[in-house]
């Protein structure tokens, strides 16, 4: 069992691309169980880089990641393994466009023998039924919309039952009108108790729906607090500066 | 003028002179049938060692991406003429291969070594496809399968691969196209393709000139219209695509 029910502990994380670029300059950060964290701040400050240090598709160049007190950066670890736990859901859904809705669903927990090809249909379709989609089932992803896109990559991801749910800025590849049913499928899954990490521009989500939101800028995270002194009572100049343009 | 006399002996109409063609018709349908046989066999035969290579060429080792690039480096480097001399001779000439004969004018011990000769160097250009097929599918597929927690072969296989290989379709289809053509060169180890036919049609009939010309109609009558239906499925595949 994880100390103090942290299901992710980021420590002195440093990510640097070939060409120098740091992106992440010594970041630490926890996420709990049953929490809703989210990140913001502004175009090019590493929240993409921090979400994906998270799951390692990022490789940190130094610093460590802890899953369930595991530390998942060490050389050895079954990595794999430790994706499961960690639902992803892009920007641009990144469903298999070869495949059906239901296929997409069912690859990995079928592909990974979590389950039965029938027990993992059924799944499927419940979930379906959860965002109100079943009749999407056969559907290929071309024929669908972006908001509706995203809602199957998000219980994609839900049906291989990770511990927490990474979003990076799930809504802001949708037309406007698009944005709320994929929001509201956020919030249900926050409401049920998800651990979630938000990167997300939508500050009145941010608000309404996480437990502590984190600023970052140039690469370093600036302040972290709940949403209502981070949003009324900011401290930092960078993070009054931020507000001042996005609120 | 100076240069009429050149031309002295060469009325427009030796060109196509096919008065031998009741006779040795056969000559150069046997020699469409070796030579689609040829393309389609060796093309065939290099898709899964190009697949192998491509895949190498994309590994994180440097060893075996040198491997890859150094195989793919000698033959699109060399002139097939060579590696077809060198493979025929040099290989099978230590490989004994029985003389059998397929529909009566395929003669193995000829063909084997021609087409594993096509095949080796098909599939330097195939892999250049894959590799480019690849590389075209947006990363964000690999990144989606890697955090359902697939393995990397697994992303590949399920996910990765089969976009690649749809978009690639058309360029392995006109790479048979190429080998149409390229496997002419294979009548100078004396297969009996369709250049082959037209040689041998030249020295039974002394007619020198229009049995090539006849070579070339045909080459030109499978070709130009595979190419063209290649081209037609293509811009559909890319409309289909964007929807
Ligand atoms: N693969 C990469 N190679 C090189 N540099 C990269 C790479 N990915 C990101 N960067 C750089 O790292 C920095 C942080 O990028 P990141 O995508 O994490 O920012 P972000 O906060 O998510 O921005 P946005 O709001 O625009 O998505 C940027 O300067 C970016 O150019
Ligand atoms: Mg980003």
């Amino acid at each position: 069992m994880a100390t103090n029910n942290e299901v992710i502990r980021v420590e002195h994380v440093v990510k640097e691309f070939d060409g120098g670029v740091r992106a992440l300059d010594d970041c630490s950060l926890t996420v709990r169980k049953g929490e809703v964290v989210a990140i913001i701040g502004p175009s090019g400050s590493g929240k993409s880089t921090m979400l994906r240090c998270l799951n390692l598709l990022e490789q940190p160049t130094s610093g460590k990641v802890y899953v369930d007190d595991v530390d998942i950066t060490a050389k050895g670890v079954d990595l794999d393994k430790h994706r499961r736990k960690m639902g992803m859901v892009f920007q641009h859904f990144n469903l298999f466009p070869h495949m059906t809705v239901k296929k997409n669903i069912t690859l990995a927990p079928v592909r990974l023998k979590l389950k039965t090809q029938k027990e993992a249909d059924a799944e499927a379709m419940r979930l379906l039924q959860r965002i109100g989609l079943p009749d999407k089932a056969d559907a290929y992803p071309a024929m669908l919309s972006g908001g509706q896109k995203q809602r199957i990559a998000i219980i994609r991801a839900l049906a291989m039952e990770p511990e927490v749910m990474l979003f990076d800025e799930p809504t802001s590849a949708l037309d406007p009108e698009m944005v709320g049913e994929v929001l509201d499928v956020m919030k249900e899954l926050a409401h049920v108790g998800m651990t979630m990490a938000v990167v997300t521009h939508e500050m009145g989500f941010a608000r309404e729906v996480a437990d502590r939101v984190i600023f970052m800028d140039s690469g370093k995270i600036v302040e972290v607090n709940t949403p209502d002194e981070l949003f009324d009572h900011p401290q930092h100049e960078r993070t009054k500066l931020f507000l001042s343009k996005v609120l | 003028m100076w240069w009429s006399n050149l031309f002295a002996d060469m009325s427009p109409a030796s060109f196509f002179n096919f008065s031998f063609l009741p006779k040795y018709a056969v000559f150069f349908r046997q020699g469409i049938e070796y030579t689609l046989l040829l393309a389609v066999c060796s093309v065939a035969l290099a898709v899964i060692p190009a697949l192998v290579l491509a895949l190498m060429r994309l590994s994180k080792s440097r060893l075996i991406r040198g491997l890859s690039g150094a195989y793919i480096a000698v033959f699109r480097s060399t002139p097939l003429l060579v590696q077809l001399s060198i493979i025929y001779f040099g290989l099978f000439g230590m490989i004994h291969i029985p003389r059998y004969s397929l529909f009566g004018f395929v003669d193995l011990s000829r063909f084997i070594p021609g087409v594993v000769a096509l095949a080796l160097n098909s599939s330097a250009y195939v892999a250049e496809i894959f590799r480019a097929g690849i590389l075209a599918v947006d990363a964000g597929q690999m990144e989606a399968a890697r955090s359902l927690g697939l393995s990397k072969w697994d992303g590949m296989q399920l996910v990765v691969l089969p976009q690649a290989i749809k978009n690639v379709l058309p360029a392995i289809a006109n790479e048979i196209v190429t080998m149409v053509k390229e496997s002419s060169i294979c009548s100078v180890l004396g297969m009996a393709e369709l250049m082959f036919g037209a040689k041998a049609v030249a020295s039974s009939t002394y007619i020198t000139l229009a049995p090539y010309t006849m070579a070339a109609l045909i080459y030109f009558c499978i070709n130009y219209p595979a190419s063209k239906a290649i081209e037609a499925i293509e811009r559909r595949m890319r409309r289909g695509d964007k929807q």
